[in-house]
């Protein structure tokens, strides 16, 4: 009876010991993140113009990671991808894209520890779903030169009534929403975030410009529509998932003193 | 009005019946403040608290089998160490039990959170199990199932908060699918509450206290009569802790004991039920761990004051209990109809996505607006024969069980701000049918050992119409444009179809089941029991013809009870180490508002419990260790805790230096409840905090009146009742929030209830 006793002590202490081990698995933690600008100030596009930027600020309303494997084929009417996000920087931050310092998101950012294949830009002001947000989201102005004419040019892009596009199937009204014009998705990572960690978002403004035909463009402004050649390439490149933006899960929070490039 | 119509039933009830002296003929003895009888037969459930006659100490031998059967109820054959047959006795009425499901903490391994608001069915977790409101829980009262089968919010959601606490006289607790009379939903075992009014005469009693809560109380039962004879209502009120949470409720319950014939009895009990009430649902951790003091929000806050619900229960059920010859008869039957309506919302402004052939939209709120009606009704009986073999008597039972369900769901969502409508998410109409047959088998070779078992059959019908078979098309008629209605009547290309689609199937299982029990020496019993069970799916999930996916369990435990009577104390002590498996396990998803089906899952672990009781004392106490983890990662099932102590001591005695006062003396009790609960696991690897809660009591009684403080919470300890990791939206943050993050849903702070009653007609104090 006695060693049956102790027996079961043992047990029943193994077992205490057992029950408070293990994990549900993964990590879940809060986050800084940054964006800043990458590239050059001059630069040379397809089109063989030489551009000089002398302003180029975006505004970024929110950024996610997703555990999605990036694919060409279009998410329905859906603005949120049906993976499951990873890491999300839920607030916006305007950033100078031909300035030295790299500027804060602002709100905390939250993430869990899944690999992140997916990242995606939001492009908005206030509210994804609403077409008549007058946020200014990219404000540029420069010079384009090509075959010794140098052509001035500014422009102030938003993202709303402009650029909803009405469904030819008056069945399907809902198509087309706004929000899918304002997510750049689906960019390729390659993250895994880890606790202690700081995303940063880097945005090259030339790739904005890749395919730009600035003899198109009248009075040297950008529509902030379709409405020729060179506004509807600087939008495309705006919302462009491959070229402009890159993100990167970098090791230890920067010291305020060090957040410049 | 729904409170009356309670009231008006109950009524109607109450003069329908017909007025039946105590089966025996004798009155009843008065409430016993010590340990009451006992039926220590090794295999029967064993109840501490009903031990007698003592015997002496030092007597290796068990006492004869002794039969007090208070209720008229015959306790089943004990299934193991596992089988708890609980009396309330002092530790369940001097320490706060606020309700009839808080009860089933004075058995081990429960831990109970009320999550959803006063009107809701609480949440039970045991022996690792996550059994949502009941969904894993078999339930059921003097014979009626509770579960309710093809309720859209989850299959078998059990909502006891119709009985009254006073009335329940006992519960027998089964951890674990090892007889063949459980049923469906036994998966991590069974719940039969037993009902009895001991205090005799007529009683009222009101209860007031802490956020505006007030109670009245009343109840009565003829000192003639048995104690399974009693009737009583009750009307609720209260304004809640923090936001939106009140609540009212009205609640009626009565039951007639008679006999039949000269060797049989019979009961009819009819109850009637209805709640309103509201609920805060759940908090991001990061919105208020942000809010400074005294703004935004705060820890008891909600962000969407529309949640909550309301529910009604009406039933009449009874039994039968006689004998032919030599064979027990019992037979059942049980008619009820319940309504329930549940708004909540977990997720803010996620799950509105845009569809094509919708107008464009943003987010317009997740609120669901849930409500399901059932009607249920059957019936339930055995015969046992039984004969002497080798001079042990050896018995076969066989039984059947017979239910069918009639449910009508539909949950929609509410645009934010606003009681409307605009989206239909389920309307479903469902005939299910659950018939049973089962044989139960003695064995006792010797007076040791003693061999229980058997097996169970069960076929689920089902018949499910999808009145909203179609909410999307992807090429849909240009002249004809669906828009934004929920139900469709059109296929792809426009193709007309109804907007509905039937499905029936059925499906068979069978269940062995089975007990060893060997002893006792000297107070020692070993056990070992296995045995399968089943939880039949949600109706949402039956498609024509398939095979309806069963989850099935299967559980073993083993273990050594310890059971002695002194003539001044008795003593229950169980050591029981258990393991459990489940193939297609049930997890609930914040997203769907309800459970879904998920993997399989594995549980490991040990229980010990001790009930010691004496002349003034009474404590029942209990720890319970488990490890739940998934069969194909190996991870942890979130949310189940792995640690779960529980405490209940009464203490009772007449109060010294009082002189009698007309005959009668001054009875005073105090009485303490702890809960202990381990930090619990949550999904990416967090961990809950440990919760730590005390309760208290004490009251003071005199012949007529008795005057009582309880306090719940007594520590004003600031604790999350319930944890999650999961994605939610509530706009907090200035872009959508897409990553899972912590929520809580707050426990009651301390509080404080004073009561007042009075009884008269009864054997007095």
């Amino acid at each position: 009876m006695r060693r049956l006793a102790l027996a079961a002590v043992a047990i029943a202490i193994a077992l205490v010991t057992a029950s408070c081990l293990g994990s549900t698995g993964g990590d879940t933690f809060e986050f800084t993140g940054w964006v800043q600008g990458a590239g050059a100030r001059t630069f040379v596009n397809s089109r063989g113009y030489e551009i000089t930027l002398t302003r180029a600020k975006l505004h970024v309303g929110a950024v996610y990671l997703n555990r999605a494997r990036p694919t060409s084929v279009a998410s329905g009417t859906t603005c949120t991808l049906t993976g499951v996000y990873v890491a999300e920087l839920p607030g916006g931050a305007d950033v100078d894209l031909l300035g030295a310092e790299r500027a804060p998101f602002a709100v905390a950012g939250r993430s869990t520890s899944d690999h992140a294949q997916t990242g995606e830009v939001w492009l908005f002001g206030a509210d994804v779903d609403d077409p008549g947000d007058p946020t200014v989201i990219l404000d540029v102005e420069g010079t384009a030169t090509k075959d010794g004419v140098s052509l001035p040019f500014e422009g102030a892009l938003t993202i709303g009534e402009s650029r909803v596009d009405t469904p030819t199937n008056p069945a399907l009204p809902g198509a087309k929403p706004i929000c899918k014009e304002r997510v750049v998705s689906p960019i390729g990572v390659d993250i895994a975030p880890v606790e202690g960690g700081t995303l940063v978002l880097s945005v090259d403004p030339a790739a904005f410009f890749s395919n730009v035909d600035f003899a198109t463009l009248e009075g040297g402004v950008f529509r902030d529509d379709d409405g020729d050649q060179a506004s509807r390439a600087l939008y495309a490149g705006l919302h462009a998932s491959a070229g402009a933006y890159s993100f990167a899960w970098e090791e230890g929070e920067p010291a305020p003193d060090e957040q410049g490039k | 009005m729904r409170k009356l119509s309670v009231l008006a039933a109950l009524g109607l009830v109450l003069g329908a019946l017909p007025r039946v002296a105590r089966a025996d003929g004798v009155p009843p003895p008065p409430p016993a403040p010590g340990p009451p009888a006992s039926v220590p037969d090794p295999g029967a459930p064993i109840d501490v608290a009903a031990e007698a006659p003592a015997a002496p100490p030092g007597d290796p031998g068990p006492p004869d089998p002794v039969s007090v059967d208070v209720t008229g109820t015959k306790p089943r054959p004990s299934r193991g160490g596992g089988d708890y047959r609980v009396e309330k006795g002092h530790a369940g009425t001097d320490v706060p039990h606020p309700s009839a499901s808080s009860f089933l903490t004075l058995a081990p391994g429960f831990f109970l959170t009320r999550e959803g608001g006063v009107g809701h069915a609480e949440r039970i977790y045991l022996r690792g199990f996550d059994a949502r409101e009941g969904q894993d829980l078999e339930l059921s009262v003097n014979g009626m199932p509770i579960n309710e089968s093809g309720n859209f919010h989850g299959n078998g959601y059990a909502d006891t908060n119709f009985i009254l606490p006073e009335f329940v006289h006992a519960i027998r607790v089964l951890e674990g699918p090892f007889d063949p009379a459980q049923g469906n939903y036994a998966v991590a075992g069974s719940v039969e509450y037993e009902l009895g009014l001991e205090q005799r005469g007529v009683t009222s009693k009101f209860t007031y206290g802490s956020f505006n809560t007030a109670r009245l109380l009343v109840m009565w039962g003829p000192a003639s009569m048995s104690q399974g004879t009693f009737a009583g209502a009750e009307i609720y009120t209260t304004d809640g802790y923090g936001q939106n949470r009140d609540g009212q409720r009205a609640s009626g319950m009565a039951q007639y004991e008679g006999e039949l014939g000269k060797k049989g009895s019979y009961r009819i009990l009819a109850t009637g039920y209805g709640v309103r009430y509201h609920s805060a649902g759940p908090m991001r951790r990061d919105d208020v761990a942000a809010t400074p003091d005294g703004e935004g929000f705060g820890f008891y806050d909600t962000y969407d004051t529309r949640q909550g619900g309301n529910a009604s229960r009406f039933s009449l059920s009874g039994d039968l209990k006689g004998n032919a010859g030599d064979i027990d008869l019992v037979q059942d039957f049980f008619v009820s109809r319940t309504t329930l309506g549940l708004d909540e919302n977990l997720t803010g402004f996620l799950l509105d996505t845009q569809e094509a052939e919708q107008k464009p939209h943003g987010q317009r709120g997740d609120l669901f607006d849930l409500e399901n009606d059932s009607v249920m009704y059957g019936a339930r009986g055995s015969g046992r024969w039984g004969t002497k073999v080798l001079g042990q008597k050896q018995e076969i039972e066989l039984g059947y069980f017979a239910r069918g369900d009639h449910v009508e769901s539909t949950r929609e969502r509410l645009l934010a701000g606003s009681n409307t409508p605009y989206a239909k998410d389920a309307d479903l109409t469902s005939d299910l049918a659950d018939l049973g047959l089962y044989a139960d088998l003695q064995i006792k070779p010797w007076k040791w050992l003693t061999l229980r078992g058997g097996v169970r059959g069960d076929m689920f019908l089902f018949d499910v119409r999808d009145n909203c078979a179609v909410r999307s098309v992807s090429q849909p008629d240009p002249d004809d444009p669906p828009g934004d209605a929920s139900c469709l009547d059109q296929g792809r290309f426009g193709e007309h179809r109804e907007s509905d689609q039937r499905a029936t199937t059925s499906s068979l299982k069978f269940m062995p089941r089975g007990t060893i029990i060997v002893g006792p020496f000297d107070g020692f019993s070993f056990t070992a029991s296995a045995g399968l069970g089943v939880r039949s799916i949600d109706p949402s999930y039956i498609t024509e013809n398939a095979d309806t996916p069963f989850a099935s369990v299967t559980a073993g435990e083993g273990g050594v009870t310890f059971l002695r009577t002194w003539p001044a104390v008795s003593v229950e002590a169980k050591s029981i180490f258990f393991g459990t498996h489940v193939d297609k396990d049930q997890v609930f998803s914040e997203t769907e508002g309800r459970n879904v089906i998920g993997g399989g899952t594995t549980r490991a672990g040990w229980v010990g419990s001790a009930r010691v009781t004496g002349d003034f004392f009474d404590t029942v106490d209990s720890v319970t260790l488990v490890k739940s983890s998934f069969d194909d990662t190996g991870l942890l099932v979130p949310y189940v805790p792995d640690v779960v102590v529980r405490s209940d001591s009464a203490l009772f005695h007449e109060i010294p230096g009082i002189p009698e006062v007309l005959g009668s003396r001054f009875k005073g009790t105090l009485g303490v409840g702890v809960t202990v609960i381990g930090e619990r696991a949550l999904p990416y690897g967090q961990r809950s905090d440990a919760i730590v809660t005390l309760d208290a009591s004490t009251s003071l009684a005199w012949k007529w009146f008795s005057l009582g403080l309880e306090i719940q919470n007594l520590l004003d300890t600031e604790y999350a009742a319930a944890e999650y990791a999961y994605v939610s939206n509530f706009r907090s943050q200035p872009a959508p929030t897409l990553v899972p993050a912590p929520h809580f849903i707050a426990g009651p702070p301390r509080t404080i209830m004073f009561s007042l009653s009075g009884n008269v007609g009864g054997s007095g104090t």
